[in-house]
This record gives structure tokens, C-alpha cells and sequence, in this order.
């Protein structure tokens, strides 16, 4: 079966990035079910950022090929059509998940009846003004939980449209999105919430995440090797800043239980790395990790290509559907584990939701895949630079 | 007379406080240890040797009501209750104010002015479970905290501890809404503040995980009793930690 998943992923591209938002996206729909054991052993356990932020950087780099190349030879306003029209696809798939989420906390509020206890969470907006609630649904100006990355994704994706005839300058393009992150950071600047208290992720401050993937795919992959080349000795720095930042955080957060205090400066410095503006650390972070990644693991690296990891390259080759089911399918884990979160049940939803995930890819590949010739079985990537074949943003 | 006694009635307090596995059943209701781990309460220590422990409870609903019999069923008055008998001859005085909705915000008022009236010897601040329910920001809401313990600290420096207490457990509450990160900054907030962290969402988890006592999963007509359960345990928990805190500074 893995072999035939092999045959649906497209060749030719940089399998790496497909692999790793496979991954993204695989824990976020972990992330994005509570209760899950799993969500222990995901990356926001070790690190200031978490797959939200592997997955707007990822975006952005396949943003860049796609409409990069389509720029090039059609120019601005049908390429930012395309753009824009991705835009309603991704609204109109938030709108469609809002009311799955609606239907899924009515049907858990019915099914564990909470009455007295915790009455409190009944101050939520929706369940206050039901109908305002969706009003400003419509409007973005309204955001439940879990439901924070399709409109950080919509607006970033609306302001690539306008910035699309930067693209053949990435100086400027880089500069601009700086000045944007720096002002939206200094001045609070945030889109309206109808909760007063922002959006859960920043736009105008994550575009610089999505905008750098842009420009890391448009870049001359030897460029980038000489100006980002490997250094052991800034590697091994890196490298233990990472570490060092994994036992930080884990000292802060259960220190205090096994009787280690915390410094009160350190403690008081993680109240102000903030996710909603992508703070610094968190920026600092994900870009160190993508450096030691881009080294460590090679472009042509064989597990790419094989059975293993094509479950995760086509999940990321197939990005937005697959993210669309895995908001979803996050929604009936939810429910499951509500019910139960024993082994069996925490065994169950994780095996049935990363199946579930595999199979939406493939659905989608096959669906999408007219055209394409179809190879035999796994073979190696051919030695065409990552931008001359089709990508999904 | 009075100087010898202050030591003499605080030994006898605490000395009578079982320690080690006689302390974990049936006192703290079998909480977990490592959420009973508690740092010195030098504060609380001062007050209980001088023979007079004032006690502030600022919260939310369930420190209002949270579906108890009735105001003596709700943990903060078990906790009074509790205190009284653990630490008898010493006098404990609780005044509690609880308000369905309020947030962070508000309790911060109420600590202001409440605090200079009634000099406590011990916050104890419940928060979390309408922010997060809300959606509003979590880092506002530590900086919050952290400002409201700097006022504190100036005003009362070491007479009065803080503890920070954080949600309850629920699956309900945990599926939907973003809990976690609210329970991060909590634990910030606490650290940056120099207050102490107690875990409600661990120990009501860990309750309702070893099926000892869970209030989503009771019938309705048990629900109160379940409630008035849950609350008296919650209160020995309390008890279990500051105690503990309190032993901490002795030693």
C-alpha cells in the first residue's frame, strides 16, 4: 500500500519541504486534540515554536514557486486572481469548519451535560450571542479556538497578492515585510476582533514567516548554499541553543512541582514571548531549525523517496485539503476523547486520524493527478532544480 | 510569656501534621505529590506562629458556588474549616470573594483594596477559567497577575504569601478551548511573580482520571453531593500544601 502512495507523490520537487509540512500539518491535527498523548511529544514541547510556524514558513516556499513561476510568465493581475481565489477557497473552508465546531461543542455540551459545574464556560461568546457569534464569524472578527490558522493564512495569502510584483526583488520584498512585523510589533497594530482581545495569531506579524519562505524558494539554491553555508562550530552553537531553550522551558513548567524555583527575570521574560506577534525567539527559532535542517538533511536523502516517508510527502504535497480534514477530523478526536482517554482510545484516534490524513492525500492526489504520468514505483528524484515543476500552496 | 508560646503552638501545629504516606491518603483525598509540592510560605509561617492566619480567597465562579449544597460545602470555607482544626489553638480568618465571570482584571481590583483592609497572610488567587473560555489574551492576564503581586509585595513584603490557583479539570473545558497556553502563562506569571502554583487542573485530573471523583461523569442526582465531594477534597489538598509550605520554612 506505502508503495503505491510512493506512485502518487510528485517528483521533482524539494521532497523535503513536502515531507516536513506533512509533518506540520500531522501535528497540528495532534496538537489541535486535546487530551492527545501524543501532543507531548510534539515540537511546541521543546521549542518557542510549534508546526503553526513550519507551516506558514512551508506555505510561503510553495507560495513562491507556484506563483513565482505563474508571475513570470503571466504577470501581476492573473496571477494575483489565482491568488485571490485561493483566498475564498480557504475562506470558504474555515466558514464550513466553524460550523462543524459549532455543531461538535453543542453535541459535547449536550453529552456531558455539565449544568453547575463550570458554568463559566457557557460565557463564551457563541454560546452569549449566537447570532452576533456568526456575523462576526463571517467577518474573521470572530475566531473559536482551534480555529485561529485559516484566517492567518487568508490574510497573509490576501497580502501576497498585493506584494506579488515584488517577488523578482526579494531585498525589498524582505524589507518590507520586516517594516510591517516591526511596526505591527511596536504599535500593537492587529486586525479587529469582536472579543477585543485580537486574533489569536497576528497576520501582519506572521506574514514575515510566510514572506521569508517566498524568498527561500525563489532563491538560487547555490546562492543560498554560499550565503548560509554549513559551519560546524555555528552548528554545534545552535545546537545547544536549541537544547538549551528545550530544558529551559521544561524547568519552567514543571520545575517548581519537583521543587526547582525558577529564576523570576526568566519567568518574566516567557510572559512577553508572545504567539499571537510571533516574538523574536519564536522567529529566531523556526529559522535556526530550518538551517540545520536544510544541512542535515540532504535534498536527495534516500528515506525521501521511500515508502516510509510518502505518507508525509503526499500529505504535504496535498497541503490544504489535508489540513481542512485534519481541522475536522481534530473535531471528532475531540469527541472520542471526551468519551475515553484511555491507551485503546488514544491508540485508536491516532491511528485513525493519521489514516484518515494519508487517505484524504491520496484521494486528492488522484483526484488532481490527471496528466501526470504515472511511474511504476518509488525512483529518484531527478536533477531538476526544486522550481521547475508544479507546486501547491 | 507570649514570645515562648508563639514557637510552642506552631510545633504543636505542625508537629501533629503527619508527613510522608500517612499525608497523601486520606487527607489530600489522594492527590498527586508533586502537585502538593510547595515551596516556604513565610508568610503563613510568621502569621500561624503568632497564633492568628488571615487567609484572602479571590476568584471566579467556583470559588463563589461552583454547584455545592451550599457556601459552607465550597472549598474555600472546607479550607477555613480544615485550617482551624489542623492548626487549632491558632485562629484562621477567611473572607472570600468570588464572582462568576470575573477575570483577572477585576480580582486585581478587588486584591487592591481588600488587601490593605484585611492584611492577609495568604492570597490565594483562582483564575484562568474565564479567559480562556473567552478567548482573551493570556499574556495580558499574566501581566495582570504579576502587577497586582508587585502592588502586594510592596504593600506587605514577606507578611503575605500569593499563590496562584488555576482551572478546573474538565473534558468538556479541554476540548474546547485552548487551555494549555493559559496554563502557561499561569505558571509564568507565578514564577515571575515569586508566588506559588497550585495545580487544581492537575489534581481534579488526576481525580478524574482514577475514577475517585469526577463531576462531568456523575449522575445529575449526585451532582451536588459529587460537588460538595469534590470542593472538601480540594480543601485538604489546600491544606495538605500549605501546610507543607509552612513545614518548609521550619525546617
Amino acid at each position: 500500500m506505502l508503495a503505491s502512495i510512493v506512485s502518487l507523490t510528485r517528483p521533482g520537487r524539494d521532497l523535503r519541504v513536502d515531507f516536513l509540512r506533512g509533518l506540520a500539518l500531522w501535528f497540528i491535527f495532534i496538537d489541535h486534540t486535546p487530551g492527545n498523548l501524543l501532543g507531548n511529544l510534539t515540537l511546541r514541547n521543546i521549542a518557542f515554536c510549534d508546526a503553526t510556524e513550519g507551516f506558514v514558513l512551508l506555505a510561503g516556499y510553495a507560495s513562491g514557486i507556484a506563483y513565482g513561476r505563474l508571475m513570470e510568465r503571466d504577470g501581476w493581475l492573473p496571477t494575483a486572481a489565482k491568488v485571490i481565489g485561493r483566498v475564498g477557497t480557504l475562506y470558504v473552508a474555515h466558514i464550513f469548519l466553524f460550523v462543524v465546531f459549532t455543531a461538535q461543542v453543542g453535541y459535547s455540551a449536550a453529552a456531558l451535560d455539565q449544568a453547575a459545574y463550570l458554568d463559566e464556560l457557557q460565557l463564551d461568546p457563541f454560546g452569549q450571542e449566537p447570532y452576533r457569534a456568526m456575523l462576526e464569524a463571517l467577518l474573521l472578527r470572530y475566531q473559536p479556538a482551534f480555529l485561529d490558522i485559516l484566517p492567518l493564512y487568508i490574510v497573509v495569502l490576501a497580502l501576497f497578492a498585493l506584494a506579488l510584483p515584488l517577488i523578482g526583488r526579494p531585498m525589498v520584498l524582505l524589507g518590507c515585510s520586516f517594516a510591517l512585523y516591526a511596526v505591527t510589533r511596536a504599535l500593537d497594530f492587529a486586525p479587529p476582533s469582536w472579543t477585543g482581545s485580537g486574533w489569536f495569531f497576528n497576520p501582519f506579524a506572521w506574514q514575515v514567516l510566510f514572506a521569508i519562505g517566498v524568498v527561500l524558494a525563489r532563491a538560487d539554491p547555490a546562492w543560498l548554499g554560499r550565503r548560509f553555508g554549513w559551519n560546524r562550530w555555528l552548528a554545534g552553537l545552535a545546537f545547544l541553543a536549541l537544547v538549551g531553550v528545550a530544558v529551559m522551558l521544561n524547568m519552567v513548567w514543571h520545575g517548581p512541582a519537583r521543587g526547582w524555583e525558577p529564576p523570576e527575570w526568566l519567568a518574566a521574560w516567557l510572559i512577553g514571548v508572545d504567539k499571537t506577534g510571533l516574538h523574536p525567539a519564536r522567529l529566531l527559532s523556526v529559522l535556526v531549525m530550518t538551517w540545520l535542517i536544510a544541512h542535515l538533511l540532504p535534498a536527495d536523502a534516500r528515506f525521501l523517496t521511500g515508502r516510509w516517508a510518502a505518507p508525509f510527502v503526499l500529505m504535504g504535497q496535498q497541503s490544504l485539503p489535508v489540513f481542512c480534514a485534519g481541522i475536522f477530523l481534530s473535531f471528532l478526536g475531540r469527541l472520542a476523547i471526551e468519551t475515553s482517554a484511555g491507551p485503546w482510545m488514544q491508540a485508536a484516534v491516532n491511528i485513525a486520524g493519521l489514516l484518515a490524513l494519508v487517505l484524504v492525500g491520496v484521494v486528492s492526489a488522484w483526484y488532481s493527478g490527471e496528466g501526470r504520468p504515472k511511474r511504476p514505483g518509488p525512483q529518484p528524484v531527478p536533477s531538476l532544480p526544486a522550481a521547475s515543476r508544479g507546486a501547491s500552496p | 510569656m507570649r514570645r515562648l508560646a508563639a514557637p510552642l503552638l506552631l510545633a504543636l501545629a505542625l508537629g501533629l501534621a503527619p508527613s510522608g504516606v500517612a499525608r497523601a491518603e486520606p487527607i489530600a483525598c489522594g492527590a498527586p505529590p508533586e502537585a502538593l509540592e510547595a515551596a516556604p510560605l513565610p508568610g503563613a509561617f510568621a502569621a500561624i506562629a503568632r497564633g492568628q492566619f488571615r487567609v484572602l480567597v479571590v476568584g471566579s465562579a467556583s470559588t463563589a458556588s461552583g454547584g455545592t449544597s451550599s457556601p459552607d460545602h465550597t472549598w474555600p470555607q472546607r479550607l477555613k474549616a480544615l485550617l482551624a482544626v489542623r492548626l487549632t489553638p491558632v485562629v484562621v480568618e477567611l473572607e472570600t470573594y468570588g464572582a462568576r465571570g470575573s477575570t483577572a482584571a477585576d480580582h486585581a481590583r478587588i486584591l487592591a483594596t481588600e488587601a490593605r483592609r484585611f492584611r492577609p497572610h495568604l492570597v490565594v488567587w483562582q483564575l484562568g477559567t474565564v479567559e480562556a473560555a473567552r478567548g482573551m489574551s493570556a499574556e495580558e492576564m499574566s501581566e495582570i497577575v504579576q502587577d497586582a503581586a508587585t502592588r502586594l509585595r510592596a504593600a506587605r513584603g514577606e507578611l503575605t504569601d500569593l499563590m496562584v490557583m488555576d482551572m478546573q479539570f474538565s473534558r468538556f473545558f479541554r476540548a474546547n478551548a485552548n487551555v494549555e497556553p493559559y496554563r502557561d502563562q499561569l505558571r509564568y506569571a507565578a514564577a515571575a511573580s515569586g508566588a506559588h502554583y497550585f495545580s487544581r487542573w492537575t489534581v481534579m485530573k488526576h481525580w478524574a482520571e482514577t475514577d475517585r471523583i469526577d463531576l462531568e461523569r456523575a449522575p445529575r442526582e449526585q451532582r451536588t453531593a459529587v460537588a460538595d465531594q469534590l470542593h472538601d477534597c480540594l480543601a485538604r489538598a489546600l491544606t495538605a500544601y500549605i501546610l507543607e509550605g509552612t513545614q518548609r520554612n521550619r525546617r
